[in-house]
């Protein structure tokens, strides 16, 4: 049986009172109204307009009614289903169900010198088939595996790579945007049949460029999910507190979801968090700080309250360049806690530094993450057959065991979780079997996979007409655009 | 007295209080000290922050309020030097702007700073700065430099727009061209003709130095 997500059997990690929870949203609510946003896209504008806001045309600034804002975030669903090209596939978003995917990368990186690079085709098509076997990869995020590959003109980055998505996997996989793109990846889903969700984001403080807003319209026409989210730094593009962080940051994410609740009322809409400390010394993003998680975890709360699902965007990152113990601690405790927090998306396969590289090694030492955090989520069941009196009555005190009994035989494979790649050899075992570390025993996954692993839905000789003929159609445009 | 108050002209930049620098410049402008001891006083300030921020003692809200203390008391003691018919000596001066397409100033920023703490005369575009702004600002100033920073792929190549409007107007040959920004490499710098390529805010510092002392 196919597992998609996992199912929390416990109460979410809250850490704001309710009180708190007051504070932040009446705080959000004022920004909305006195500060207000701004929005570069002059039919949102009018939309808005109509709507009750108040709209300054001279510096394209709205202000948000509070009611207004209220109504437009109890018309979004709190659950949904999105769908994948292989209905297996498939995820129902929302509760308390979470799913764990890839997260993006720029480039590869040398494992050896440790130094970024951009992939070859093979690399990014063999970063996709590793990421479709893993059990655990319920999505893959835009910009993932790799933005591109070699002799990709950069324009035509984000659609190569969802050429290679659709083609070596049938995972859910959500889109960006840049430079029109949306344009033929949005047709590039439609003839798979498939669903996905654009990435809607704000450029913090406080607004949204035209190129953001254009298309997320045209995704929401055409009936697609949105996920809202990203971008602050606390201290640089937004407080430096996390509760104003919170603030700021949700007044930015409440302002499209007004927008397209009136364009398409009932869009199905994903809050993501994806913000950082600003590191103080160069001014880049403190990726695999602990404050992500801290943000992440008033930020579930809040926008559990809100009733809308929410996907942590910001734990997938470390800041060290190489697959060590500084990424295996950043990536742990920034995973750990979105999804104790009750997060619906966590994205973290493959991801090493910021968001700039990623290895498939790191994706099958992610899977063993994944698979124990998702461990912890079943939580422990209680019951007469767990409790096990019965047994612990017939083994008694030493000489008796468990080993041999009926009990453990049924129950073991369902109470421990099996890492496929980390070392639990004994001393003696390992040194037989070559001093092998998790990684080596990643690489040997590797292999296996890209031997054994085949899609499970190829597409059809027709959608492969439909993507080639979109592809062209894409690099016929960016060429008169003067892009390639 | 004009000692004290250029003291304190010099403590308002490293204490980060721009109300103060601005009216400690128009001080020294009633009481007639000369506009370029000011300026030098100021320059010594950032000059301390940026010493403080190389060394790792000071951070970016430090170097960051610095600068805007030292951008609030600019204007009016410009303005004298203008009346007073001098000329402020300098490291060069430099035309600095985040290209078109890319709203991300906080390296630009901490460049163009660290430039203004190493005697350089700065003028900074900001961001989305279009290649005929970069022409404007080179003529009106009569820079020495341009130094342009991007940190989307989208964006870079803007750099090679700049510098090819630098050749068409026939300024390319009167101005050193620095690139910089998460997006750019020195493969790319190379490929687009620009003089120089630094990959942090104190190696472009150094590098708009090296850039000059090499013309």
């Amino acid at each position: 049986m196919h597992r998609k997500g996992f199912v929390r059997r416990f109460k979410a990690l809250e850490i704001l009172t309710e009180d708190q929870i007051e504070e932040i949203h009446k705080a959000t609510l004022d920004v909305l109204w006195e500060t207000g946003i701004r929005i570069e896209h002059e039919g949102a504008l009018k939309v808005l307009e109509k709507n009750d806001c108040r709209v300054n045309y001279q510096d394209n600034r709205v202000y948000f009614p509070p009611r207004l804002v209220e109504e437009c975030l109890r018309n979004c669903p709190s659950q949904f289903q999105l769908t994948a090209r292989d209905p297996k596939d498939s995820l129902w978003v929302g509760d308390n169900r979470t799913y764990f995917g890839a997260a993006p990368g720029m480039t590869t990186v040398d494992l050896k010198t440790m130094e970024p690079r951009v992939p070859t085709r093979k690399e990014m098509y063999d970063a996709v088939t590793v990421l479709d076997a893993l059990e655990t990869v319920d999505y893959i995020m835009q910009y993932t595996p790799y933005f591109g590959f070699e002799g990709v003109p950069s324009a035509m980055a984000m659609i190569e790579t969802l050429a290679a998505k659709l083609r070596n996997s049938t995972k859910f996989t959500a889109e960006g945007y840049s430079n029109d793109c949306e344009i033929f990846t949005i047709r590039m889903f439609q003839a798979v049949g498939a669903d996905m969700f654009l990435s809607c984001l704000p450029s913090p403080p406080l607004t949204y460029h035209r190129g953001s807003i254009e298309a997320c319209l045209r995704a929401v026409e055409a009936g697609f999910a949105i996920k809202v989210g990203g971008g602050g730094m606390y201290g640089g593009t937004a407080p430096a507190t996390i509760a104003g962080a919170t603030v700021s940051n949700n007044a930015e994410l409440i302002a499209p979801i007004v927008l397209f609740q009136l364009i398409r009322p009932g869009t199905r809409i994903i809050v993501y968090n994806f913000n950082y400390p600003q590191n103080m010394r160069n001014g880049a993003p403190a990726f695999g700080a602990i404050e992500c998680s801290l943000h992440t975890a008033i930020f579930n709360q809040i926008w559990r309250r809100y009733g809308l699902p929410t996907w942590d965007d910001s734990g997938e990152f470390s800041s060290s360049k190489g697959i060590d113990f500084q990424l295996g601690y950043e990536k742990s405790m920034n995973t750990l806690l979105p999804a104790l927090c009750g997060g619906n998306g966590i994205s973290v396969h493959g991801a090493i530094f910021g968001e700039l590289t990623y290895h498939p090694f790191q994706a099958i030492l992610d899977d063993d993450i994944v698979g124990m955090i998702g461990r912890f989520l079943q939580g422990v069941e209680v019951n007469t057959e767990t409790l096990a009196t019965d047994v612990i009555k017939a083994v008694g005190p030493i000489p008796g065991h468990f080993l041999n009994r009926e009990h453990t035989q049924r129950w073991w494979k369902s109470e421990q979780f099996l890492p496929k790649a980390a070392d639990r050899l004994t001393y003696p075992e390992w040194m037989e079997k070559g001093k092998k570390s998790a990684l080596d025993y990643a690489e040997e996954r590797m292999q296996k996979i890209l031997e054994t692993h085949r899609v499970s839905l190829p597409l059809t000789p027709s959608q492969e007409e439909d993507i080639e003929r979109i592809i062209r159609e894409a690099r016929e445009f960016y060429t008169q655009k003067g892009l390639i | 007295m004009s000692t004290n108050l250029l003291d304190d002209l010099q403590k308002a930049i490293v204490t980060y209080a721009a109300e103060d620098a601005l009216k400690l410049a128009s001080r020294t402008v009633k009481e007639g000290i000369d506009p370029l001891e000011a300026l030098d006083a100021m320059t010594l300030g950032i000059r301390q922050v940026g010493d403080g921020f190389n060394k790792g003692e000071l951070w970016l809200p430090d170097l960051i309020r610095a600068s805007e203390a030292f951008q609030a008391a600019l204007p009016i003691l410009m303005e004298e030097l203008a009346r007073s018919g001098k000329e402020r000596k300098s490291s060069g001066v430099l035309v600095i702007g985040t290209v078109f397409g890319d709203i991300h100033n906080i390296g630009k920023d901490m460049v163009a700073t660290l430039l203004v703490a190493d005697g350089f005369v700065v003028h900074d575009l900001g961001v989305n700065v279009t290649a005929e702004r970069f022409i404007e600002a080179v003529k009106a100033h009569r820079a020495d430099l341009v130094a342009m920073s991007a940190l989307l792929s989208i964006s870079a190549p803007e750099q090679r727009k700049v510098i090819a409007a630098l050749k068409s107007t026939g300024l390319r040959d009167t101005v050193r061209v620095m690139v910089g920004g998460g997006a750019i490499t020195q493969e790319f710098a190379d490929s687009i003709g620009a003089d120089g390529y630094a990959a942090t805010a104190p190696l472009a510092a150094a590098l708009a130095r090296t850039l000059l002392d090499n013309r």
